[in-house]
C-alpha cells in the first residue's frame, strides 16, 4: 500500500534508487545459470518457484489479512491437474497451463465461499484441515494420481518456438524469472487500484470496511481465488520441472513452509515474501544432509522470528534505514 | 454395527478430551492451541518410558504424562503466548503451530519415526451387546466422562472456576473484579496440557506411540470445538463422541481410506447451514 500511496507515477526521483537496485538484482539473478553449476541452477530454480508460490500467498495473507494454511493444497491441485491433463488428457503443456489456472480459481472460489464466512482462527483451522483433506484425496484416488506410488513420466513443457525445454533446465529458470517479474508487476497494479485498497481495508478492519460499503465477503473470496489460481500456476510449473509427483510433497507442512517463508521476508510488502522464499530455500539446502535437524531448526527459527522480528527481513531493513536517517 | 459404535465412542472420547482442553484455552485466550498436538506426542513418550524404562505402574505413568503436559503448556503460555496477549494479528496462532511442528520433529529426532507398542494397562475383555470390548477401551470412555464431570464441578463450584468463567465472559472487566488474569491463564493452559497428556496416556496402549500420532487427533479436536461451540462443555462431549461414531461408521460402511476426511466434510456442511456451531452461541 505504501508503494501505491507514495508513487503516483511508476518512476520518479524518489524511487529511482529502488528501481536501479531492482534492475541490478534481476541482471545478477539472470547470470546465475551462466556462472554456476547444474546443482546451483537446480536450487536457484526451486528458490524461484517457492518465491512465486510465496508471492501468491501474500495476496490472501499479507494484503487481505486472512491467515490460510491451504496454499500447499492449491499448489498440489495445480501440479496434479496439469500433470493429468498432459498425461491422461494428452494436452499440450501450454494449453494445460491456463486450464490449470482456471481450475485453481474455481476450486478456490468454491471452497472459499463457505470457509471465508469464518473469521480469523476459525478460518485458519478450516484451511488447515482442507490441506489435510486434499492430501487424503491425492493419496486415495490412486487410479488417477497413482496414490502412494506417485505420478511418474510427466514430460517437460512442449517446445515453444525455438525453446526446447527437454534439452536444458536453464530455460526453465528464465521462464520462472520472467513469470515472477510479470507477477510482481501484476501485484503492483492490483495494489494500486481500487481492488487492492479494498483488500487492505479488509485486513485493517473488516467491520469498518463493511460499514463503508465494501462487499467484504466478495473481495475476500476474490483474493482467495486469485491466490489459489496463482498457486495452481506454480504447481503446474513445478510438476513439469520436477517430473515426479507424490502426495507427501503437498502435505500440511508444505503450506506451513509457505507461511514461514512469507513471515521471514515480511508479509504484505510485495518484495519481502520473494526474498524470504529465496533465503529459506538456500538455508534449507545447507541442511540437506541432516533432514531431522532441518525441521527442528525451521520451527525454532519461526518462533525466533515471531519473538524478535515479526515483520521479517523487510521490517528489519526498514528499521535500519530509519535509524540511519536519524 | 455395535462394534463400530463402541470403537467410535472410544475414538470420540479421546477427541472430546483433547478438545476440552483446547476449548477452555480457545474460549478464554482466542488461541486455537495447536501446540496441544505436540504436547500429546511428548506425553505419550513420557508414558512409554515411565512404564518400560522406569518400571512405574501405569496409574503413576498417567499422572506423569498429565504433569509433563501441564508443565509444557504452562511454559509455552508463560514464555511465549503471554508476550503477545491482546494482539489481534495471528502471531499466537503461528507460534502455536510452530510449537506443534517443533515437538513432533523433536520426537522424530530423539526417538526415530518408528512406532512403539505398550501392553494394555488392564487385561481382559467385557461382553457388551455380544461384542467383546477390552477393559482398556472401556476405561478410556469411563475416565473421559469422569474427567468431564470433574472439570464441570471445578468450573461451577470452586472460586478459581468462577474466576475462569468470569474471565471467559469479559477479559477486560475481570481484572477490575480482583481477578489475577495471569494466574487464570496459567491455570487454564496447565489444565489443557494435562488433559492432552492424559488423553495420550490413555491411547498409548490401544494405538501405537509414534512422532506423528498427534496430527489427526489434533485436527479432529479442533473440529470438535468448532462443531460443539466455544465454551460449551456438553457440546464438546457430544460433538466429540458424535464425530467418533460417525467416523467409525463411515470407515465401516462407506470407505475406510477417507476415515480421516469425514470430519472436514461434516465441518463444511455445518458451516454452510449453521455457522455458529451446533451448540454454541458465539458471535463470530
Amino acid at each position: 500500500m505504501e508503494l501505491a500511496k507514495n508513487n503516483p507515477t511508476l518512476i520518479n526521483k524518489k524511487n529511482i534508487m529502488i528501481w536501479a537496485t531492482a534492475l541490478v538484482v534481476v541482471v545478477a539473478v539472470s547470470f546465475v545459470p551462466v556462472i554456476f553449476s547444474r546443482y546451483v541452477i537446480y536450487v536457484a530454480t526451486l528458490a524461484l518457484l517457492y518465491a512465486m508460490l510465496t508471492a501468491s500467498y501474500d495476496l490472501i495473507f499479507g494484503y487481505t489479512g486472512q491467515l490460510s494454511f491451504s496454499q500447499g493444497a492449491f499448489f498440489g491441485l495445480g501440479a496434479y491437474t496439469s500433470a493429468l491433463l498432459t498425461l491422461s488428457g494428452g494436452l499440450n503443456f501450454w494449453l494445460a497451463l491456463p486450464l490449470t489456472v482456471i481450475v485453481g480459481f474455481i476450486i478456490a472460489a468454491l471452497i472459499g465461499s463457505p470457509a471465508l464466512r469464518l473469521r480469523g482462527s476459525y478460518f485458519a483451522v478450516t484451511t488447515f484441515f482442507l490441506a489435510h483433506f486434499v492430501y487424503l484425496v491425492f493419496l486415495n484416488t490412486d487410479k488417477l494420481t497413482g496414490g502412494p506410488m506417485g505420478l511418474r513420466n510427466i514430460q517437460p513443457p512442449d517446445k515453444l518456438w525455438f525453446i526446447d525445454f527437454s534439452q536444458m533446465n536453464v530455460y526453465f529458470y528464465f521462464v520462472l524469472l520472467f513469470t515472477i517479474l510479470v507477477l510482481l508487476f501484476l501485484y503492483y497494479l492490483i495494489y494500486k487500484t481500487e481492488i487492492g485498497r479494498r483488500f487492505v481495508a479488509i485486513r485493517e478492519d473488516q467491520d469498518l470496511a463493511e460499514s463503508l460499503g465494501v462487499n467484504t465477503s466478495f473481495y475476500k473470496v476474490l483474493s482467495f481465488s486469485i491466490s489459489g489460481a496463482l498457486a495452481a500456476l506454480c504447481g503446474s510449473l513445478f510438476a513439469h520441472y520436477f517430473l515426479l509427483l507424490h502426495p507427501s510433497q503437498f502435505a500440511w507442512f508444505t503450506s506451513e513452509m509457505i507461511v514461514i517463508m512469507t513471515l521471514v521476508g515480511g508479509a504484505g510488502t510485495l518484495i519481502g515474501p520473494v526474498l524470504g522464499a529465496a533465503v529459506v530455500t538456500f538455508i534449507l539446502e545447507l541442511f540437506r544432509y541432516a533432514p531431522e535437524l532441518r525441521f527442528i531448526i525451521w520451527a525454532a527459527a519461526l518462533i525466533a522470528i515471531l519473538v524478535f522480528e515479526p515483520k521479517g527481513l523487510m521490517g528489519m531493513a526498514k528499521r535500519i534505514r530509519f535509524r540511519r536517517s536519524q | 454395527m455395535e462394534i463400530y459404535i463402541i470403537n467410535g465412542l472410544v475414538l470420540g472420547s479421546i477427541y472430546a478430551l483433547i478438545a476440552l482442553g483446547i476449548n477452555l484455552i480457545w474460549s478464554i485466550t482466542d488461541i486455537p492451541d495447536f501446540s496441544q498436538g505436540g504436547i500429546y506426542v511428548i506425553s505419550a513418550y513420557v508414558v512409554y518410558f515411565s512404564i518400560t524404562t522406569l518400571n512405574l505402574p501405569w496409574y503413576i505413568a498417567i499422572v506423569a504424562a498429565a504433569l509433563a503436559g501441564a508443565v509444557m503448556a504452562f511454559c509455552f503460555e508463560k514464555f511465549l503466548y503471554r508476550r503477545w496477549r491482546g494482539r489481534t494479528d495471528h502471531i499466537q496462532l503461528l507460534c502455536a503451530i510452530a510449537l506443534f511442528f517443533l515437538l513432533a520433529n523433536l520426537a522424530i529426532y530423539l526417538w526415530t519415526a518408528k512406532s512403539l507398542n505398550l501392553e494394555h494397562y488392564i487385561m481382559g475383555k467385557a461382553e457388551i451387546f455380544g461384542v467383546g470390548v477390552s477393559y482398556q477401551r472401556l476405561m478410556i470412555i469411563v475416565v473421559v466422562i469422569v474427567l468431564f464431570i470433574l472439570i464441570n464441578l471445578f468450573l461451577m463450584k470452586t472460586k478459581t472456576g468462577k474466576a475462569i468463567r468470569a474471565a471467559t465472559q469479559d477479559i477486560e472487566v475481570a481484572p477490575w473484579m480482583g481477578i489475577d488474569i495471569n494466574k487464570v491463564f496459567s491455570i487454564i493452559f496447565a489444565m489443557g496440557g494435562a488433559l492432552s497428556g492424559i488423553a495420550a496416556a490413555l491411547v498409548a496402549p490401544v494405538f501405537a506411540v509414534y512422532p506423528m500420532m498427534g496430527e489427526l487427533p489434533l485436527l479432529k479436536a479442533l473440529v470438535v470445538v468448532i462443531l460443539g461451540g466455544k465454551g460449551s462443555l456438553v457440546g464438546t462431549l457430544i460433538a466429540g463422541m458424535g464425530l467418533g461414531i460417525l467416523e467409525s461408521l463411515g470407515a465401516g460402511y462407506i470407505s475406510a481410506s477417507y476415515q480421516h476426511g469425514y470430519a472436514f466434510i461434516i465441518l463444511l456442511i455445518v458451516l454452510v447451514f449453521k455457522p455458529q456451531g451446533l451448540f454454541g452461541s458465539r458471535k463470530e
